[in-house]
């Protein structure tokens, strides 16, 4: 060793490695008053809102706000009031004559709302659900008045600009005075945290407002959300201390959990799970339909619900933190919840592997379908980290069943190209976030018109859709969806799992709480309410 | 002419990827947004068009608009990022050399010594252990049970040494190898006993005269080294967050955005081109034989 010392080169190593320490040593930084929510890299990574499919930015507002408690809308935000007219076909939405936006960009104004209307439904935005969005007409009345019209009811408008969030408010003044650019550089919201900056890959910083003209005060002055591709890369920031709030995945939780962090989780369901039949293209004359496919036979669906073991897949999938329920897209807080089909679902689609082995020898499977095989896709989606685990139990549960299968790696995006192309004729996961109104998600994801993702369309389905979007009338609309529901249910169109809630991880030693509804496109709102500990 | 290819690769691999719409749209996307925001990018034109257009643009400097990163160009958003992978690289660099050169020529001088089966070991260690393995060992190590580091993100010196070390790692390991190798061949020379016997002391002799024959073979190693350190950042970037080209070229690729996955591409080849050219300038500089030849 002495030998190996006395050699330059070595002495040069050592010194190298000393100061390299040296610089280490006292590296992470705890300040009391910025917190920092370590999260996965967003799809959206400029502050042009209308180029992501809806990450909003903490210091943007909409028009119409959530309780965060209950979730219910609330005039939290920008609108103070809206109503529409009998038809439905003329949503009013009155704005707080009060509001401002940050950096002395000036009150906000129903010009504000029209353009930002404007640049969100232009032809080079990729917001989610932006024909639900889109009016016939949207003008500014007054100074603090904006009407949408549309050619047809919109019983659920309220939604878009609540929940799904697809429009939130830019000032008119930066856009005339500086153009795109100066929502690139510096964007005025009107929240209680305005922008700072944005470092290219790395995440975006906020700080609170003083004197916010709703008089909201966050307990942190700065809000940083950190990006970070890596799972354990994020657990490792929450470790360390270096962020104080993480979105991880329930199966690196433990690891937090064991380290003293806290689950903090949304007061609502955020989503609701489970996996489809796609390629159910069954409405009459659809050059789609594809009835040779082994899921079209009613006997072989209700087999691969009783093939799986819904309690064991909730916990391998979410760590026992779910809640069955019988329809992925039925919500106890919409039109047309049925009560029953709970009560119902363990006769009907109860873990049965027997019975379901007795199905498939009733339908003739394998030998009575041209191709046995069932296709099962295994991708990935933000938000959904457990989808590729979900596929895999699907695929071990259906072959327990005597099922033939095989597992399809794609990416999220060329699943929905196929879906597109109506030619999506496999299995797959999926999520209802966050919860759509009933009329939303039957349209989206059971009738031509909507979106062509759901699997399953068939005559009765859509003339029941179609009813539902003509009707204006609470009660009839009522019956209709719980028509629609039931009927769905008792087809078995699809394999319906968890009521999921969205959770964060903290440090309670800087966060104690968090109130969030867990309503909205990203399931996390609310950002003044994070509580510092005392 | 390799760039050509290259572009024709890129322009190739980067369109069989799928469509970009389909990555930048929501799931619930209408037909007509669809078709709104093709034509807007003007993915409707046929390939060899676009290709064309492409080769045009770029030739003048233009690679297009970036489709993920709204508003900015893609040679800007690709630029911004370059400082932190050059930043980190050059560290990186500057790790392999320090570390192994010294490293190499010592496991030679002193060979099968405790420190050459030392040299033999990390050598090992090196080239099996896979980099994105070695860097969450070594953020959990360093920077979440110690606290020595930062785990991640873009900073100082303290937030590079991880990601340089991960990153030299598997270089550190080969270098020592070829140097520990090329040495003991040319300490076995006649020239270098001649040298010895001349009364030359052991540092003269090593440095001076072993050393610089023997340095043809790592510098030959430099230009894959350079290279490979640009474009294996990746992975490292991708785990410790550094907001470098590599990082950014898995984002342009999960995003479909062509326009940036194209300029990056480019742009490691060029270097890649570049640090050879610069290799073979320094042969000459080394060895005189190829100088004259």
């Amino acid at each position: 060793m002495e030998q190996l010392l006395s050699c330059r080169p070595a002495r040069a190593l050592a010194l190298v490695a000393g100061v390299l320490l040296a610089t280490g040593v006292g590296a992470q930084v705890h300040a009391a008053d910025r917190v920092v929510f370590a999260t996965t890299l967003p799809q959206n990574q400029s502050n042009l809102f209308w180029g992501g499919t809806g990450e909003r930015l903490p210091n943007f507002q909409a028009l119409v706000g959530h309780d965060p408690i209950s979730g219910k809308y609330d005039n939290s935000e920008l609108a103070e009031s809206w109503s529409t007219n009998e038809g439905f076909t003329e949503w009013t939405f009155k704005l707080k004559p009060d509001a401002e936006f940050h950096f002395g960009w000036g009150p906000v104004t129903a010009a504000d709302v029209v353009h930002s209307y404007e640049l969100t439904t232009g032809p080079d935005s990729t917001i989610n659900s932006i024909e639900h969005l889109r009016a016939k007409s949207a003008v500014a009345v007054d100074d603090h008045t904006v009407v949408f019209t549309f050619d047809t009811p919109r019983t659920n408008y309220a939604f878009q600009h609540a929940g799904r969030g697809s429009l939130v408010i830019y000032s008119k003044a930066q856009y005339d005075a500086e153009g795109v650019e100066g929502y690139n550089t510096k964007p005025a919201g009107t929240s209680a945290y305005q922008y700072v900056e944005r470092v290219p890959g790395v995440g975006v910083t906020f700080e609170r407002v003083e004197n916010h003209w709703q008089g909201t005060v966050p307990d942190f002055k700065e809000l940083e959300i950190r990006y970070v591709q890596e799972q354990a890369t994020i657990l490792a920031l929450l470790l360390s201390g270096e962020a104080q709030i993480a979105s991880i995945p329930r199966e690196l939780q433990k690891q937090a959990l064991e380290a003293g962090k806290k689950i903090i989780s949304s007061q609502n369901p955020a989503m609701a799970t489970g996996a489809i039949f796609n390629g159910m293209y069954g409405k009459s004359g659809d050059p789609a339909y594809r009835p040779d496919l082994p899921w079209w036979n009613v006997k072989v669906r209700e087999a691969m619900n009783r093939a799986l073991n819904r309690e064991e897949m909730i916990d391998v999938l979410y760590d026992g933190r779910a809640e069955p329920t019988p329809s992925w897209l039925m919500d106890s807080r919409n039109e047309g919840y049925v009560p029953e089909l709970m009560e119902r679902f363990d006769e009907m689609y109860g873990y049965d592997p027997e019975r379901a082995r007795e199905l498939l020898a009733e339908a003739g499977y394998p030998d009575a379908f041209p191709d046995p095989m069932i296709p099962i896709v295994s991708s990935t989606l933000n938000g959904n980290p457990e989808f590729p685990v979900m596929s895999e139990l699907l695929q071990v549960y259906f072959e327990e069943i005597g099922l033939q299968t095989e597992l399809r790696e794609m990416d999220w995006p060329k699943l929905g190209a196929l879906g597109r192309a109506r030619e999506s004729f496999m299995i797959s996961p999926v999520r209802n976030a966050p919860l759509r109104p009933t009329e939303a998600a039957l349209v989206n994801f059971h009738t031509e018109r909507g979106t062509p993702y759901g699997g399953f369309e068939d005559d009765k389905i859509e003339g029941l859709a179609d009813k539902l979007t003509a009707t204006i009338d609470p009660d009839e609309r009522n019956a209709i969806a719980s028509e629609a529901f039931t009927y769905l249910f008792e087809q078995y169109v699809d394999m319906p799992l968890a009521i999921v809630f969205a959770e964060v991880t903290v440090d309670p030693e800087v966060v104690s709480d968090w109130t969030f509804p867990g309503v909205t496109t990203n399931s996390i709102s609310h950002w003044h309410l994070i509580k510092a500990a005392k | 002419m390799s760039l050509f290819v290259v572009t024709i690769v890129v322009f190739s691999l980067s369109h069989l990827t799928g469509d970009p719409v389909d990555a930048m749209l929501p799931d619930d996307a209408t037909q007509q947004q669809i078709e709104d925001l093709t034509k807007h990018l003007g993915l409707d034109r046929p390939y060899h068009v676009q290709y064309v257009t492409f080769i045009g643009n770029a030739l003048r400097g233009d690679f297009g608009q970036s489709t993920k990163w709204r508003g900015k160009s893609a040679s800007t958003v690709v630029l911004e990022r370059l400082p932190a992978t050059l930043k980190l690289g050059g560290l990186a660099i500057l790790i392999s050399v320090v570390a192994s050169i010294p490293l190499g020529v010592l496991a030679a001088v002193y060979r099968n010594s405790p420190l050459d089966r030392g040299a033999s070991v990390i050598a090992l260690l090196g080239q099996s252990l896979p980099a994105f393995w070695l860097a969450i060992v070594l953020m959990w190590i360093f920077a979440v049970t110690l606290g020595w580091f930062p785990t991640s993100g873009l900073g100082g010196l303290s937030y590079m040494i991880l990601p340089a070390v991960a990153m030299a790692w598997f270089q550190v390991a080969a270098l020592t190898r070829l140097t520990r190798s090329a040495m003991l061949e040319v300490l076995d020379s006649e020239y270098v006993k001649f040298a010895k016997v001349k009364g030359l002391t052991e540092n003269v002799v090593i440095w001076k005269h072993a050393f610089r024959n023997a340095a043809i073979v790592p510098v030959t190693y430099f230009g894959v080294l350079a290279g490979s350190l640009l474009t294996g950042s990746v992975v490292i970037e991708t785990v410790f967050a550094w907001p470098g080209t590599g990082l950014l070229a898995l984002e342009a690729i999960r995003g479909r955005d062509f326009p940036v996955v194209q300029f990056v591409v480019l742009f490691f080849a060029v270097f890649y081109l570049f640090a050879n050219l610069v290799i073979d300038v320094v042969y000459g500089l080394i060895d005189p034989r190829i100088r004259q030849d």
